[in-house]
Formats: C-alpha cells, sequence, structure tokens
C-alpha cells in the first residue's frame, strides 16, 4: 500500500467525511425537531433545570441560547432571523418594541392558556401591556420573570453603628435630603480612599429609571403629553439632576464619573457601604452571603416630591417577536417559565418578587432578615408606581445622555440647568428622529 | 557548421520526457485560486460587504431596528461637525496617538537595542519584555485596575503607608496617563519587530564604523537607525492606524456596564470609537456612527498616505547589500569611507 497522501484520496476521505456527518446530523435532529433561539441569561436566570424540566415536557424543542446583547440582537434582526424569546426590562421597552412593530401581540395566547391567566398575573405584568398610546393598557407583550420596587433600601446595620448613627426606619419614607444627610454622617474616608461609602443611590438599574422617579415625585414629567420631547429644564427634572451633582459633591458614594470598581454588592458584603439603593431582588444576594445576614435591614423607599412612589425600574421578563419562526415553542416555554416549577423556584430563592400572585406565598421568610424584608416589601406594595417612558425613543439613549452629561458636569462643575441643556440637546432630535421612523 | 556536423537532436530520458505536470500542479491556476479562496471570500464577506454596507448605511437615519429608515444625503456626515463629542473625542484620540506612537517606538527600539547586546541572559530578557504583550488586554486592564484603584489598589495602599494624600487614578484627568501607560505596557510587540530589523544589519557594518573611529552612539545613529527607518515606518504607520482604532483599552478602564459603559467613560478617554461605539448601540443612531466611522476610514487613508509622503527622504530603502553598505558607512564616518 503506497503512504502517498494523493488528492483523489483527500477529496474522497473528505467527501465520505461530510457524508456522515450529514446523515449523523440528519439522524440526530429528528424530521419534526425543532430549535428554539433565546436571547437570555443561561444558566443564572434560566436554569439548566429549567431547561431540563422544559426538555422533558417538550422533548422535540432543543433550546440554544445566544448571548444577551443589543449588538447581536440587531444584527439578528437585520439578518430576519431573530431570537424566538428575547430579555428585556418592560418598563423601559414595552412601547419602543410595540411602536416598532417588533413584538408580539400574545394576547391569542394568554387567552387559550390555562396556567398564565389574568386572575394569575402580578399587576407589574401590565408594564408589558400597551395599546398604542398608553402602557398598562392592551394587549400584553410579555411577562415578567420576577420584579422588585427598585428605589428601596437596603442597610448595612455595621456601618451605621461605627459611625453611630441610627438606622432609617423601615417603613417611613426619607427624604432625599435626609438620605444624603445620613449618608455624609456613616461615610468615613481619607482623602481618595474610602473605608466606608454611605451610599449607592437607586440609579444602578436605570439611570433613567431613578431620575425619572423622582420627577414623578415631585409632580412633573420629563416627557412632554404624546411623548415626542423631553424637557430636563423643568423645574422638578432640574431639581432631580441638582439633587445628583449635591450627591457627587457631598463625596459619600459613587457616581458615574467615580464609580466603585467592585462593584456596590462587594462593598455592601464587605461592611463597606451603608445604603444601597435596590430593591426586594437583593435578597437572593444576601442569601449567599451570611455573614452580613445579622446586620441587614430592608427599608422603604426614599420620598424625593410631595407623593410617594416606589416604582418597578425594569420588570425584566421576556418577548416574542413578531417574526419568530416558532412562536408556538416560545410560547409554551413561556407558559413553563413564567407559570411553572422554574417561576416556583425563583419566587423560593428571594430573587425578585414572582409575575405570578400566588407564587407570592413561596417567597423565603424562614430567616430573621428575610422576614424583615417581606414585611417591608408587603407594606411597600401599596405605594407601586409605573414610571412612563417614550416609546420613540430606547431608554438606553435616555441612560446614556444622562450619564454623559453627570460625566461632563461632574468633571466640570456645570450647574443642573446645563446639564440639563445637554440632556435636551441629545434627547429631542431622537425623538423627532424616533417619531419619523415609526409613523 | 554543416548540418552533417549538427548534433543529434537532444534525447531526454525517458521520465524527463513525460513531463506533463502531475497531481495538484496540472491545474495551477485552479489551486491558486483554492487556496487563496477562504481569504477572498473572508475579505469579501468581512470586510468588503461591511465597508460598502456602512456606506450604505451613512446615508440613512437607520435605527438598528426600524425597518422604515430613508435616505437622507450626506445629512449624517454634516453632522459630525457639528457634534462637539465627536469633535472632543476626535482631539483626545490625536492626543492619545501622538503620544503613545513615538513613545512605543522609542521605548520599543531602545530595549531591543538592550536585548541585542550580548548580555548574560539575553533571552530571559528578551522573553520578559516581550511578555506583557501575549498578556489579554483584558487581565492587562484587569491588574492595572487592581494597582490604581482609589480604596483597594496598591498604589494609594502605599501612600497610605507614606501618609500621602491617596489619588483618584481611574477618574479625569489621571485615568488618561493610566490609559498611556496600560497602552505601553504591550510595548514588546514594538520590540520584537525592532530587534528583527536590527537583527538584519550586518554586523561588519558597525565594525567597519568602528574602525573608521565611530563611537557606539554614532554608529547606531549613522548605521543602525538609518537601516531600521524602514522598520520604524511600518512601526509608525501601524501605530497611527492603531491608536486611532483604539476602543478597549478606554472601555475596560472605564468601571461602569451596561447601558452607560460607554457614555461613562472618563472625558479624557473619550476617544474616537468610544464615540462611535455609543451612537451605535446606546443611542441608536446607525446611519449616523456609520458616518462617523467612514470619516475615520478616509482619515486613516488621508494620514497614511501624508505619513508615506513625508517619511520618502528620511526613510533609507536599502537597493542592494553593497549600496546599502557603502551609504551606510558613509554616514557613519562623515563621509570618510567615500574619500
Amino acid at each position: 500500500m503506497s503512504g502517498r497522501f494523493s488528492r483523489r484520496r483527500l477529496l474522497a476521505g473528505a467527501a465520505t467525511a461530510a457524508g456522515v456527518a450529514a446523515v449523523s446530523s440528519a439522524c440526530g435532529s429528528g424530521a419534526d425537531s425543532t430549535t428554539l433561539t433565546i436571547m437570555g441569561n443561561h444558566p443564572s436566570e434560566i436554569t439548566d433545570s429549567d431547561v431540563a424540566g422544559f426538555s422533558k415536557k417538550y422533548p422535540n424543542v432543543k433550546i440554544k441560547f445566544v448571548t444577551n446583547s443589543v449588538q447581536l440582537l440587531t444584527a439578528m434582526f437585520a439578518a430576519g432571523d431573530p431570537p424566538d424569546i428575547i430579555r428585556d426590562q418592560g418598563v423601559q421597552n414595552t412601547p419602543y418594541l410595540v411602536k416598532r412593530d417588533l413584538a408580539e401581540d400574545l394576547a391569542p395566547y394568554f387567552a387559550k392558556s390555562t396556567v398564565l391567566t389574568d386572575d394569575k398575573i402580578a399587576a407589574v405584568d401590565d408594564v408589558w401591556r400597551y395599546d398604542g398610546s398608553v402602557q398598562g393598557k392592551g394587549p400584553r407583550y410579555g411577562l415578567a420573570k420576577d420584579y422588585s420596587q427598585d428605589a428601596m433600601l437596603w442597610c448595612n446595620l455595621r456601618v451605621f453603628e461605627k459611625a453611630k448613627v441610627e438606622p432609617p426606619d423601615p417603613t417611613t419614607p426619607m427624604s432625599y435630603e435626609e438620605m444624603l444627610d445620613v449618608a455624609k454622617r456613616i461615610t468615613r474616608r481619607k482623602g481618595a480612599q474610602y473605608s466606608a461609602y454611605g451610599l449607592y443611590p437607586p440609579f444602578d438599574v436605570s439611570l433613567s429609571a431613578g431620575v425619572i422617579n423622582m420627577v414623578t415625585s415631585a409632580g412633573g414629567s420629563v416627557f412632554n403629553s404624546d411623548y415626542t420631547k423631553v424637557d430636563f429644564s423643568a423645574p422638578e427634572a432640574k431639581s432631580a439632576l441638582q439633587w445628583y451633582l449635591d450627591y457627587a459633591d457631598a463625596q459619600v458614594g459613587p457616581t458615574v464619573a467615580r464609580p466603585l470598581a467592585a462593584g456596590a454588592a462587594a462593598a455592601f458584603f464587605a461592611d463597606q457601604l451603608g445604603m444601597v439603593g435596590y430593591g426586594y431582588w437583593f435578597g437572593g444576594e444576601v442569601a449567599s452571603n451570611p455573614q452580613v445576614q445579622d446586620h441587614v435591614r430592608f427599608v422603604t423607599a426614599p420620598q424625593f416630591g410631595s407623593t410617594r412612589t416606589s416604582p418597578c425600574f425594569a420588570a425584566v421578563g421576556h418577548w416574542i417577536p413578531k417574526t419568530s419562526k416558532h412562536k408556538q415553542e416560545a410560547w409554551n416555554f413561556f407558559e413553563w417559565y413564567f407559570g411553572e416549577q422554574p417561576a416556583i423556584d425563583r419566587a423560593k430563592s428571594g430573587w425578585g418578587l414572582p409575575g405570578i400572585t400566588a407564587m407570592n406565598a413561596d417567597l423565603p421568610e424562614t430567616k430573621p432578615y428575610q422576614k424583615q424584608a417581606l414585611d417591608v416589601q408587603n407594606a411597600e406594595f401599596s405605594h407601586m408606581s409605573v414610571l412612563k417612558y417614550s416609546p420613540y425613543v430606547a431608554f438606553t439613549a435616555l441612560d446614556a445622555s444622562l450619564s454623559q452629561a453627570f460625566v461632563k458636569g461632574l468633571e466640570s462643575g456645570l450647574s443642573a440647568g446645563k446639564l440639563a441643556d445637554l440632556v435636551n440637546d441629545t434627547l429631542n432630535p431622537l425623538l423627532e428622529q424616533g417619531k419619523e421612523l415609526v409613523a | 557548421m554543416t548540418t552533417a556536423e549538427a548534433p543529434a537532436a537532444i534525447r531526454l530520458p525517458a521520465d524527463v520526457q513525460t513531463t506533463a505536470p502531475r497531481g495538484w500542479k496540472r491545474y495551477r491556476a485552479r489551486t491558486f485560486y483554492a487556496f487563496v479562496s477562504p481569504w477572498l471570500a473572508g475579505f469579501i464577506l468581512l470586510t468588503l460587504f461591511p465597508l460598502g454596507y456602512a456606506l450604505w448605511l451613512s446615508f440613512t437615519n437607520f435605527d438598528g431596528m426600524t425597518g422604515h429608515y430613508r435616505y437622507v444625503g450626506l445629512q449624517n456626515y454634516a453632522d459630525i461637525f457639528r457634534d462637539p463629542d465627536a469633535l472632543h473625542s476626535l482631539g483626545r484620540t490625536a492626543l492619545y496617538t501622538v503620544i503613545t506612537v513615538p513613545a512605543a517606538i522609542i521605548i520599543g527600539t531602545a530595549l531591543a537595542v538592550l536585548v541585542n547586546r550580548p548580555v548574560r541572559g539575553r533571552a530571559a530578557f528578551r522573553a520578559i519584555f516581550y511578555l506583557p504583550a501575549v498578556v489579554p488586554i483584558v487581565a492587562s486592564a484587569l491588574c492595572f485596575k487592581m494597582l490604581f484603584d482609589s480604596d483597594f489598589g496598591l498604589l494609594n495602599h502605599i501612600f497610605n503607608q507614606l501618609h500621602l494624600q491617596t489619588i483618584q487614578w481611574l477618574a479625569d484627568p489621571l485615568v488618561f496617563w493610566v490609559m498611556i501607560a496600560m497602552t505601553l505596557w504591550g510595548v514588546g510587540g514594538t520590540m520584537i519587530i525592532s530587534l528583527a530589523g536590527l537583527q538584519g544589519i550586518p554586523g561588519e557594518l558597525i565594525e567597519a564604523a568602528k574602525v573608521d573611529g565611530a563611537n557606539a552612539w554614532r554608529a547606531f545613529t549613522r548605521i543602525s537607525l538609518p537601516l531600521l527607518s524602514p522598520i520604524i515606518l511600518f512601526e509608525v504607520i501601524t501605530g497611527v492606524i492603531a491608536s486611532i482604532q483604539a476602543f478597549i483599552p478606554a472601555l475596560l478602564l472605564s468601571i461602569q456596564s451596561g447601558t452607560v459603559a460607554a457614555t461613562s467613560v472618563p472625558q479624557s478617554n473619550y476617544l474616537f470609537m468610544i464615540h462611535a461605539y455609543a451612537q451605535y448601540f446606546d443611542y441608536g443612531r446607525f446611519g449616523y456612527a456609520s458616518a462617523l466611522l467612514w470619516a475615520l476610514f478616509i482619515l486613516i487613508l488621508v494620514l497614511t498616505a501624508v505619513i508615506f509622503k513625508v517619511s520618502g527622504r528620511a526613510v533609507f530603502y536599502e537597493s542592494g547589500p553593497d549600496e546599502a553598505a557603502q551609504a551606510a558607512a558613509g554616514h557613519a564616518t562623515g563621509g570618510k569611507a567615500e574619500r
């Protein structure tokens, strides 16, 4: 036998290999098999156990995950092959998605469902509804996997003890000024080096959500009545921007211009952060850090203006694109993930409040800190409020313009009025363009 | 010579007579295209097509998600000149380029000269100097953050021990110099290229110059440097292109993540590519961002042409070993060799 590797032999070998691969692939996939593409966080949010349970129930549906990224999503839409299920923030994005005719109207699916019926669905899921002009009305376009009232605070009592300062009352809201004053009293720093930060304000989930909440509480709105313009120069909005400048000036916590390298959670669990603006979901993090469980306190959201508001900043969940090729399979996954065992498991973990009301009973309350958090949360439900976003601009643009203006403002000492002008000048042309694009 | 005297036709051996190309050689043209086709396909799909697509987008108001965009002509290009952030980011990019490119070449060449000398442990020094260039930039950025973090960083810890005022290194304006340091940390790549150039210089040229009375500095500036000039030109051009397109160092040194990662980059590190990225993915201005990238592409082309033009007289192109040797030796001895 010749040891020479001939071209003919190479081609024959390659053809055989390709044939074998094709045949085995066809055999493996099965004729009626479907692959459901999910853009979501796996395995942190959609766990392996969730996937295994779904596969057991629907053996002919395979699940493929793609990275949760706006860049990838844009490319997939441009290619005409979007994922079948997409993770998103219902509060900020529902009007935007619906106006662009991207999201599938799920009303017919809900009408037929016995798992996800209207009486089981929490009120917060209404942020995933939009009738073309009002968010909270009209058909459903998605569901929240869980949610929180994100302007609430978690306090590290050890930081307060060290500073000999009384921690905030759990159910009586502080004003933003009082919160800043407390933060000043518990902050410990030497030059640029902090041994304890006083406050990580409730802007981390979304900077724009934090600001819009403050403006709403003060009785204003950053948008005009038809959401085609912003006006951050209005007194309520300007005073919210001014508060952020005062907070940065007080040097009691990180800002967009001087962020916390390790993140808020790490500092909080190391007893180096007194108050962090996170909602109920942070209890899931506390559960993984037993060293702080005996000195944490969950407290009600601070109040900026005359109205007490405690909104959900995100209502993270999923939606199905109109151009999905596997809508029924995607809906099957919806029912499983939002209404069955995965939803119960999520509720039990304490990582947020369930989007299905009956599962509130599964929230953890065995440990003292869990019970304290749940009691405060139960009292907070009555102050739930809804933030308003424009369908003509992506919320990322709001967050980006605010962060860019703050970075400039904090570095150059700009006034709140000047910051407002910067944000207005950035966003209004985008809103105008957005209106034209969806017309 | 008569016909009768003419030698008989040359008879080749049987195996040489039948020299029709065999195997791959029978299809030289096809083989060539088969081998270059992966590159060609990659070039068309991953370079030409995106360039053309971005050019088309740059004339539209596409927002990345809506199919109802329209042609806006040169509006996006005109907007660049009215966008203070674009001009600011261009200025920062120019400053970054003006600092990092010469510094990388000077430091890289100096290190190359050092490790080209017959010193003990030379191989180890080469490896040590080159090592940072092969460390992934994400790991480098992490190390720099750990070093410069205001609360937990080594530098502030030392400052604290010395009872000095601690400093916010990763905020404006100092974060710009941290980014410069991080970029120069990978100077080993330039060193390796310069070292290869230095090793291509015949040793006898240096020896000849020394015999003629040139000291080490004179031999370096009159022989090594002129012979290295094509290498330096290469480093200048690739360095300028890389610096103008710099994106990752600024983004990695920014601590924020999520939707505000690009727009919370400190103003001194707000490079042109960061601005383009923010326009694409934070503001959804795909048309305008594409115009920014095309403007950058044209700027790079112009800059490269200018560098080629102005470097013509400064770069010593070796037309042949003898001419190069003579010319270089003439330079080294102040023309003595020619006299």
